[in-house]
């Protein structure tokens, strides 16, 4: 693989109710997607405080996601 | 056990309704929605519940649905 | 049904027939036969293996037969109980003595041919029987040529093609040549309002759902053209009728009038001829046509009533009583669902806990004896400065996991890790002997945080964590990481970035769980006792059953009086006495002892939460007013409704003319003594003031209430002329046999439509009624004795107690319930449940429904005497806690109060309130609010993990 492809690290918070449920669902289907997420679950996206997303860009991400 | 149910019938009969063991279970026969609803509806209630269910496995027609009416859940 | 699947009370007997049911209420005895599975449901692990090697194909009865599958196999992933099954008629080593394929292919050594149909006996308290719905006869579907052509499907194979699941997965196709369809027909009433197939009866939800199918197919394709054709268009149900616009004005369905003839396959189309009301037949060419089939009493309904001993209808549905609806003719022995009559699924989910409500009150003596209770040993002394001693399993999961993951790879990543002191894989970290060895390594490696790297939390948490109690470990000890969902199964062609990525994962997972405390399980005390807030049918019928189940109610009653709107009813659709049975109920009331009734009385102030509300009631007027406080554990919403009283009919004012009365003045004329109570000739109204017209909703009752007057009249006599203009008629479910009979007798029923509605007028002592005759294409104006205006119902007010309760109402002032399928009678705030005409107009035996099932709901906290919360609750420390109120402001939930120490405002969680949402941890200014199980301390940690991550990579 070429190193000149972006390959992004991107951290997910997805919520327990409909997001991480969601990304459960997609399982079961075997829909297939790119690895590119890490997930942290939470309660209910309001859980998230901006400290969070900030520290996640800090610690190297180079996107987060939120589902919820 | 057995011993114990022949000392109750020997009581008069009108004492024997009263103070012959009871169940506190409950039975439910079909395990569509309606069912399944009933059943824990009555374990929530404080009993104990046979789903009594023809087929493999609980569900009924609910479980064929798709989508249903107005919030488009998934019917599961 | 997941959840009926865990609870340890209630034991699923699948594959299972009931043989006998002998004995009485409390004491009855059922033989049942269990028919074997050939698989061993405790040890499958639904891998789905067998299935790929079956060699035999099937046609999938689940996907309508419109797909195959294996004679080993599940319907579908998410099936309770998850385990395969074998069809012994379609088997080759059942039918034939070959194969055997299965065996040695499953892993889990689940397959057991030797299994044998076993008998058992069950000594039970009560029955209540959901056998569901039939097929409706061959022929209904025939006469529109299915089985002719494979692009004429029924509905219900038309649900399972829209279904990502269904054969073309989730793709509407044409069965025939697999093109997409452009122009679908749906034909409503297939197999009901037919005697020629033996369904004289409406099966109520055919509209609804032929609707929701046009326009999911719709959303599918924009493009495609489609035409509902129908008698009446019978959307009844709550809020059902503004889907019904929203179904011609957003999505362009078009709905006709017509009855259809015949369908016959033309070229590559199917030609479909029809006849409207005018009378003229019309032809039109589908690509596909759907046959919107009725709800049938169940299959084998009479082999049943003849085990049961419960009697039957001439439909072969159960036969009840219109006032005790769920009753059979067996006491002790309940029908609820579609057997009970066609319903949908809402109204069969309120009979079920009617139901429940009923056969628990029934044998209130025995509640709780039968049911199991777990005991856990006492929890290990936790100390917070206790080095983390962390034991990671990592789970195959047959091959879902190890199949993509390279398992031995992540294990060994957790070797050196902080605070990892144990580290496993297992085969099936779920299976029962998994849970042993989990257990025994917490006890041997003196464990105190868990972390199981296998499927989803939101399946399999509360299993691990039962696991952890009986090991003696707090059960918020536990991190579970998702390498299934989320990794395997989701990046099946990338191993060595799956691998990764559950590296990853693990790695978070167990940076979390450095960090976890343990979290105290807290649980909230309920005073038994409830209040219902109105003295009508509803009210009295809540709270006669919630007596019945053992907890003092008291009826708060607004009038002098109890009764309601059923002090204006006269007799029921079928002639039984309305005003003796209030009278009986009403008597009941004040005979038990367990109810309390407050007249001339309103619930004045609410604090509290579900389990220890306390209410403030005023008593009298003016200077008599009183005021008394009662505590209790739960609310009954049964406030009613009334007739309405329309400003305009019609787009009209009404005629000031006593020519003009309501359905419910002509109910209680007709009642009377009256000689002339049966006037010569009478024009009935619908939808005066429903429907788009004063009021924006459809009343449901109005057009069964019109057929009962219009019978009456005819019964009293017959010479009347009676009219009837209508919309569409709802007289669904068995009520169409009441509206036949109403047209045998010579009432007349003439729909109008919104763009020729009907004149009224009155001129001088004469009424005037003009309409549109479809039949006659032409104008009519008669001058009838009188006019009945069938008026529609209104809640009564609900403005007031809604903010009071902190309860939502829908647009048109009826009270919201929390999910309009699954919790019908529950409100969105815990402890609050809604029954009778406060939730949407509904005829007498629905009510009295509703009524049973709310107060089954409400007694459901009373019965556990505690309310438990899930420790993932917010907690707030007071030292940090500066007072400023923004939390309790953005609580969605009510969940945080404010409260004063040493004279300064601090913030509180109500923890029987509080969701765990996070909201106001995320938001407090000083860090004061912490969440259980996701701390910020946790979350940074899984970021840091995360980042770190990054680094070695």
């Amino acid at each position: 693989m070429s190193k000149e492809e972006f390959n992004p690290k991107i951290l997910g918070f997805l919520c327990n109710w409909c997001c991480y449920a969601a990304a459960d669902a997609a399982g079961v289907s075997r829909y297939q997607y790119p690895p590119n997420l890490r997930t942290i679950r939470v309660m209910c996206t309001g859980r998230l405080d901006p400290a969070f997303v900030m520290r996640g860009l800090v610690e190297g991400a180079d996107a987060i996601f939120t589902g919820g | 056990m057995a011993k114990a149910k022949q000392k109750k019938t020997g009581a008069p009969a009108g004492k024997s309704a009263k103070t012959a063991v009871q169940s506190g279970s409950m039975m439910v026969v079909g395990g569509g929605v309606a069912g399944v609803q009933a059943a824990l509806d009555l374990t929530e209630l404080g009993y104990y519940v046979y789903l009594v269910e023809k087929t493999a496995a609980v569900g009924g027609a609910m479980a064929q649905l798709d989508k249903t009416f107005p919030t488009n859940d998934c019917s599961l | 049904m997941v959840e009926a699947g865990r609870s340890p009370n209630i034991e699923i007997l699948s594959n299972t027939d009931l043989l006998s049911l002998t004995g009485k209420p409390g004491n009855f005895k059922a033989e049942l036969q269990i028919r074997p599975r050939y698989i061993d449901a405790d040890k499958c692990t639904a891998c789905g293996l067998c299935t790929t090697y079956c060699p035999r194909h099937l046609a999938d009865s689940f996907n309508e037969g419109l797909d195959l599958t294996r004679p080993i196999h599940i319907d579908y992933p998410q099936a309770v109980p998850a385990s395969y099954f074998i069809d012994p008629d379609a088997c080759l080593y059942l039918q034939h003595d070959t194969c055997q394929i299965c065996v040695p292919v499953c892993r889990a050594n689940a397959i057991d041919f030797s299994q044998q149909p076993r008998n058992i006996s069950l000594d039970i308290g009560a029955v209540v029987m959901a056998p569901g719905f039939g097929r409706v006869p061959e022929e209904a579907l025939t006469q529109y040529g299915y089985g002719q052509h494979p692009d004429i499907v029924t509905s219900i194979e038309f649900e399972r093609l829209l279904n990502p699941a269904g054969p073309f997965e989730g793709e509407v196709r044409c069965l025939s040549d697999k093109r997409h369809p452009k122009k679908i027909a749906f034909i409503q009433c297939v197999g009901s309002r037919d005697l020629g197939c033996g369904n004289g009866y409406c099966s109520s939800v055919c509209c609804m759902y032929a609707i929701k199918e046009a326009m999911v197919a719709k959303e599918h394709d924009p493009e495609c053209e489609i035409t509902i054709y129908y008698m009446d268009i019978r959307t009844q149900g709550k809020d059902f009728d503004a889907a019904r616009i929203k179904a011609e004005e957003h999505y362009g369905i078009k709905f006709v009038r017509a009855r259809v003839a015949d369908v016959i396959p033309w070229k590559k189309n199917l030609k479909l001829t029809y006849a409207t009301m005018d009378g003229v037949h019309r032809f039109d060419a589908h690509d596909m046509v759907v046959l919107s089939v009725g709800l049938d009493s169940p299959t084998g309904a009479r082999e049943l009533a003849d085990i049961t001993g419960v009697e039957l209808d001439k439909y072969d549905f159960c036969k009840t009583d219109f006032f005790e609806p769920l009753a059979s003719s067996r006491e002790g022995v309940y029908a609820i669902g579609a057997f009970q009559g066609p319903k949908d699924i809402p109204e069969s989910v309120t009979q079920s806990s009617a139901a429940a409500g009923i056969s628990a009150g029934l044998i209130k003596g025995q509640r709780g004896q039968g049911i199991v209770v777990k005991k856990y040993p006492k929890e290990k002394p936790f100390k917070a400065k206790d080095e983390p001693r962390i034991g990671v399993f990592v789970c195959h999961c047959g091959i879902n996991i190890a199949g993509v993951v390279d398992v031995q790879k992540v294990d060994d990543y957790t070797k050196d890790m902080e605070g990892v002191v144990y580290h496993a894989q297992s085969l099936y970290s779920c299976s029962q002997d998994a849970q042993k060895v989990i257990k025994e390594m917490i006890q041997l490696h003196d464990l105190n945080r868990v972390v199981i790297a296998a499927c989803s939390p939101r399946t399999h948490e509360p299993l691990f964590q039962e696991t952890l109690k009986d090991a003696g470990l707090n059960r918020s000890l536990f991190e579970m990481v998702n390498i299934r969902d989320h990794c395997s199964w989701v990046h099946a062609n990338e191993p060595d970035k799956a691998t990764d990525k559950s590296m990853d994962l693990v790695r978070m997972g167990i940076a979390k769980a450095r960090h976890i405390q343990p979290l105290p399980e807290q649980t909230v005390p309920v005073t038994d006792k409830a209040i219902v807030i109105g003295g009508g049918i509803a009210g009295m019928t809540a709270a006669l059953n919630l007596a019945e189940q053992g907890f003092q109610t008291t009826i708060i009653e607004k009038n002098d009086k109890l009764g309601g709107h059923l002090l204006d009813q006269r007799y029921t659709l079928s002639g039984e006495d309305m005003a003796g049975y209030l009278k009986k109920v009403t008597d009941l009331v004040a005979e038990n002892r367990k109810v309390d009734v407050l007249t001339n009385s309103e619930l004045a102030g609410l604090s509290g939460f579900v389990g220890n509300f306390s209410s403030v009631v005023r008593t009298g007027k003016g200077k008599k007013t009183g005021e008394q406080t009662i505590d209790h554990g739960v609310i009954v919403i049964a406030t009613g409704g009334r007739e309405h009283a329309p400003v305009t009919v019609l787009g009209k004012k009404v005629p000031q003319s006593d020519k003009f009365i309501t359905q419910r003045e002509l109910e209680i004329r007709l009642a009377g003594q009256g000689k002339n109570r049966a006037p010569k000739s009478v024009v009935m109204i619908q939808c005066a003031g429903s429907r788009g017209d004063d009021l924006a909703y459809c009343s449901k009752t109005c057009c069964t209430q019109a057929v009962k007057n219009s019978l009456k009249i005819k019964e009293i006599n017959p010479a009347s002329q009676v009219i009837v203009l209508y919309r569409d008629m709802r007289t669904y479910g068995f009520a169409e046999d009441a509206y036949r009979e109403a047209r045998e007798k010579g009432v007349i029923f003439i729909p109008y439509s919104m763009d020729k509605k009907p004149g009224l007028s009155a001129r001088g002592s004469k009424a005037e009624v003009s309409f549109h005759d479809p039949i006659l294409q032409d104008n009519v104006t008669i001058n009838p004795d009188l006019v009945a205006l069938s008026v529609g119902t209104v809640p009564e007010d609900t403005a007031e107690l809604s903010k009071l309760l902190k309860v939502p109402v829908n647009a048109d002032g009826f009270y919201l319930e929390a999910h309009v399928k699954l919790r019908p009678v529950e409100m969105p705030v815990a402890g609050v449940y809604l029954c009778g005409l406060a939730h949407s107009p509904k005829p007498l035996d629905e009510i009295i429904v509703q009524a049973q099932a709310a107060a089954a709901k409400a007694a459901i906290p009373l019965v556990k005497g505690k309310v438990s919360v899930d420790p993932i609750v917010s907690s707030i420390d007071k030292d940090k806690c500066i007072g400023c109120r923004l939390c309790a402001t953005l609580c969605p939930y009510q969940a945080i109060e404010m409260v004063k120490v040493d004279k300064k405002p601090k913030a509180e969680t109500v923890v029987a309130s509080c969701k765990a949402c996070g909201i106001c941890a995320a938001h407090c200014p000083t860090f004061a609010i912490s969440m259980g199980g996701f701390t910020n301390e946790q979350i940074t940690s899984q970021i840091e993990a995360f980042g770190e991550a990054l680094e070695e990579a």
